[in-house]
């Protein structure tokens, strides 16, 4: 009996090593993100285009995962240290930094992957406290942009993240999202289906726009609004199904897309941007994926997809392209797939709350050769851009 | 006794002395006289050691009706006693892969050298089995003329296709050293050249064509150059092409300094033809003139470049244009009509009344390029007020203004850091401002 006693305290004791053992070396080990076999658009046998790269959904994705494991337990525990990503919606890019708008957190997350860093907002308390940040830009100096429905204000932060505006707030707008075009700011309002037209530096406000263009650009519960290198502004909207392009004059330059399940249709448009090349690439919360159209309005491709898989989409909300950060991203990019841009996407819910893609070639397939200086052929001439952006979005 | 030895050397010695093999003996006045004769004759002939190809058989000689001697070996074998053995390389000439080498060589000798009866001119020779008619052209390179084949072919085998002495293009170039020394001095040369073979152009014997071209021209560079053939049918097609030269009016044929193997930069190239009063009845405007002195200079033209506007090639537009433009004194605009101008212009100029982004020549928000040129029932053209290559005045407008009929309209335009005006001859003097809009009719109070 005593043998049997002491036979079974030890099977305890192993057991309990054993436990202890697989709990910590498990702390160690980390989270595995990346996928296990290249994940590319559209799938083989066709050219790929589009690789998932990466997913971002807290800081240990960027900054790595210190050990769990530890005997004893004293002050701060490894979950304190992890800042999450609650419930993303916009995204934007200011030089090497991916910015984020927390809507459920109601803040801002400034990450930069290469540097391995991942930051909140420094300006966001007492008078800069944002409520719920819905989309943001960042302008040529640095200043921060955020459209705030919360708060029923364009808030503005310094190149260091400090507070040092608030715009619009007698001017009775629920503004969505935000743009710069030199020296005007367009604050997107939902509530009157109206872009309001501020000075950028002051918020004085200088017109609307986006009524009284015609039938066809009418703006119907607009979403998302981007403005591309020529200054050309293209607004989502969930009512209509429609992007709209329009000038800052309210002239409606062309409008494509509308509600439906079939390509180039959209069920509820979110966020858009344009690239450099003029490609223009919607994020669709109903379909969950993006597509991508030429400068004319034309389905290039569609990448993303519903579903738990890897690289695909859950409810995403807004879409950024950038060039920055490339030698960066190469690296997680298959053996031969050479990147040209890097797309991010937001994603409400799902495994990552920010989804990297890049837009590339397979070297050797399908005109890869000099890939890079390809010129995106649209059949129409493309106006000189009047002034280069270092934001792409927005 | 020693008289036996004596008499074996005087038996043997009789039998050399009135054997025929005894070369001595072989080519004498009585017997095969004509290879005494013979001009070039095969070495061993001119050594009289017939006994080198020769065997004999039978001791008597001449036999009626039958042979005394024999060759020691059959075909090549024969020759390769003493020749090097052929038939190794790549391409092998086929009466040597057949061992056949006298279907070409007289073996005892010949009126030319090698062994050949036709001299230096190969023609009659290599023709015996080869194609005359490449050989019967009105044009022909020079060592077909002159039957100089082994100039460029070895006759009897090689490591390169068709026989030729060296790699194709190194073969053409060792003659023609003029053009190699060219070759490597210039930066452009045209990819046959580079990286093909000079027969992609030439037939390297003869043609029907000058510069024994394998056709006229433009049909043989359109056959790469098949894009450019559409062009010359279109609507307004360059004259230059319909020119017995054809593409070699304005591009080298081998190589160039400039881009397009253009024999000079573009815009020299041009007005080499517009710029000189010379050509055609009447003769061709004279773009040169245009340009000299003037300040301000169109884009394209300040950059060398006439063909960004217009097709060199032709285009169904009038005067060669890239793209659609009207060509009355009025068009209103609509959609398309003016995408020639257009396309470096911002499009959208023309399409609104009032815009604050799309034009400078606005009165407030303004649009008055809508005005001039949208106007329904007299728009005009941009060519109304502006020049198309180069003008004195600013936003290429020229002093002198437009040929209406037969006046030339003034336009007297100025401007101002935030407008301008003018005083032309279409209506009274009107002045705009961008930021502070001049209210019309009401100037001055």
């Amino acid at each position: 009996m005593l043998s049997n006693s002491l036979r079974s305290g030890n099977i305890c004791k192993s057991a309990l090593l054993t436990i202890m053992l697989v709990v910590g070396l498990t702390g160690c080990a980390g989270k595995i993100k990346g996928p296990p076999e290249p994940v590319f658009f559209p799938p083989a046998p066709n050219p790929p285009r589009i690789q998932y790269l990466m997913g971002i959904d807290d800081s240990t994705d960027i900054e790595g995962v210190q050990s769990n494991f530890s005997f004893f337990v004293f002050g701060e525990q490894q979950s304190d240290k992890i800042k999450s990503i609650k419930k993303p919606y916009g995204i934007t890019t200011s030089g090497s930094r991916i910015l984020v708008t927390d809507i459920g957190a109601a803040t801002i997350i400034s990450i930069d992957p290469a540097a391995k860093t991942f930051e909140f907002l420094k300006g966001n308390h007492s008078t800069g406290k944002l409520r719920k940040p819905a989309n943001m830009t960042v302008d040529s100096d640095g200043n921060l942009y955020v459209a705030d429905v919360g708060r029923k204000e364009v808030v503005v932060y310094d190149a260091a993240g400090n507070f040092s505006n608030a715009f619009g707030g007698s001017d009775d707008m629920k503004p969505v999202d935000v743009a710069v075009d030199g020296d005007f700011l367009y604050a997107l309002d939902i509530s009157h289906n109206e872009i309001k037209v501020m000075e950028r530096k002051s918020g004085k406000l200088l017109g609307t726009i986006g009524k009284g263009a015609g039938e066809e650009g009418v703006l119907s519960l607009p979403t998302n609004l981007t403005v591309d290198n020529a200054g050309y502004i293209y607004v989502t909207n969930a009512g209509s199904g429609k992007v709209v392009k329009m000038d800052r004059d309210n002239h409606v330059i062309s409008t494509f897309g509308k509600l439906g399940d079939g390509f180039g249709q959209f069920g509820r448009p979110r966020g858009i941007s344009v690239d450099r090349e003029g490609l223009i690439y919607v994020a669709d919360a109903a379909h969950q994926n993006v597509q991508i159209f030429d400068p004319g309005g034309r389905l290039l491709i569609f990448f993303g997809d519903p579903g738990l898989t890897v690289g695909s989409m859950n409810l995403p909300a807004d879409v950024a392209v950038t060039t920055e950060n490339l030698a960066f991203f190469q690296k997680l990019a298959a053996p031969g797939f050479i990147l040209e841009k890097v797309i991010l996407v937001t994603n409400q819910f799902g495994r990552d709350k920010i989804g990297i893609y890049g837009l590339g070639r397979m070297q050797g397939r399908d005109g890869a050769a000099g890939a890079n200086s390809k010129k995106v052929e649209t059949g129409q001439q493309q106006n000189t851009p009047e002034k280069p952006r270092t934001d792409e979005k927005k | 006794m020693r008289i036996k030895p004596l008499v074996t050397v005087f038996f043997f010695s009789i039998v050399f002395a009135v054997s025929p093999a005894w070369a001595g003996s072989c080519l004498t006045s009585a017997c095969h006289q004509a290879l005494a004769g013979l001009k070039y004759p095969h070495q061993p002939v001119k050594d009289e050691e017939c006994l080198a190809c020769h065997l004999q058989r039978a001791t008597v000689h001449p036999i009626p009706k039958g042979k005394s001697f024999e060759l020691s070996a059959k075909g090549a074998k024969l020759c390769e006693q003493c020749h090097e053995v052929l038939g190794k390389k790549r391409v092998v000439h086929p009466p040597v892969k057949d061992g056949d080498c006298l279907s070409c060589h007289n073996p005892h000798g010949a009126k030319g050298r090698f062994l050949l009866d036709n001299g230096e001119d190969l023609t009659t020779l290599c023709l015996g089995c080869h194609d005359s008619a490449p050989f019967k052209q009105k044009f022909m390179h020079g060592p077909t003329a002159v039957g100089a084949c082994t100039q460029c072919h070895n006759p009897h085998e090689s490591g390169e296709k068709w026989l030729l002495k060296e790699e194709s293009r190194a073969n053409c170039l060792k003659c023609h050293a003029d053009l190699a020394k060219a070759l490597k001095e210039s930066p452009v040369i045209h990819s046959p050249l580079k990286n093909s073979h000079c027969t992609s152009c030439h037939n390297p014997h003869g043609s029907a064509v000058p510069h024994v071209l394998r056709k006229k021209l433009p049909d043989l560079c359109l056959d790469c150059h098949g894009g450019i053939g559409k062009k010359l049918t279109a609507k307004t097609p360059h004259k230059t092409l319909q020119q017995p030269g054809g593409c070699i009016e304005c591009h080298q044929a081998h190589y160039s300094k400039a881009k397009g193997l253009l024999p000079s930069d573009e815009k020299s190239l041009c007005l080499g033809c517009h710029g000189s009063d010379k050509l055609g009845s009447p003769p061709l405007r004279n773009i040169k003139k245009e340009l000299d002195g003037k300040k301000q200079l169109h884009g394209p033209i300040q950059a060398g470049r006439c063909s960004a506007c217009h097709d060199p090639h032709g285009s169904d537009y009038a005067s060669m244009l890239r793209g659609a433009y009207p060509t009355g004194f009025y068009a209103p605009y609509q959609e398309g009509a003016y995408d020639f101008c257009l396309g470096c212009h911002n499009k959208e100029m023309l399409r609104f009344a009032e815009t604050s982004i799309y034009t400078k020549f606005r009165n407030g928000k303004r649009n008055l390029h809508f005005v001039h040129i949208a106007d329904k029932r007299k728009g005009r053209t941009c060519l109304t007020c502006h020049e198309p290559h180069a003008a004195d005045g600013e936003k290429l407008i020229s002093k002198e203004g437009p040929p209406f009929g037969a006046w030339l309209i003034p336009i007297n335009f100025k401007t101002t850091p935030t407008g301008g005006g003018c005083v032309p001859g279409c209506h009274r003097s009107l002045k705009y401002d961008r930021d502070k809009p001049v209210v019309y009719g009401q100037e001055g109070k």
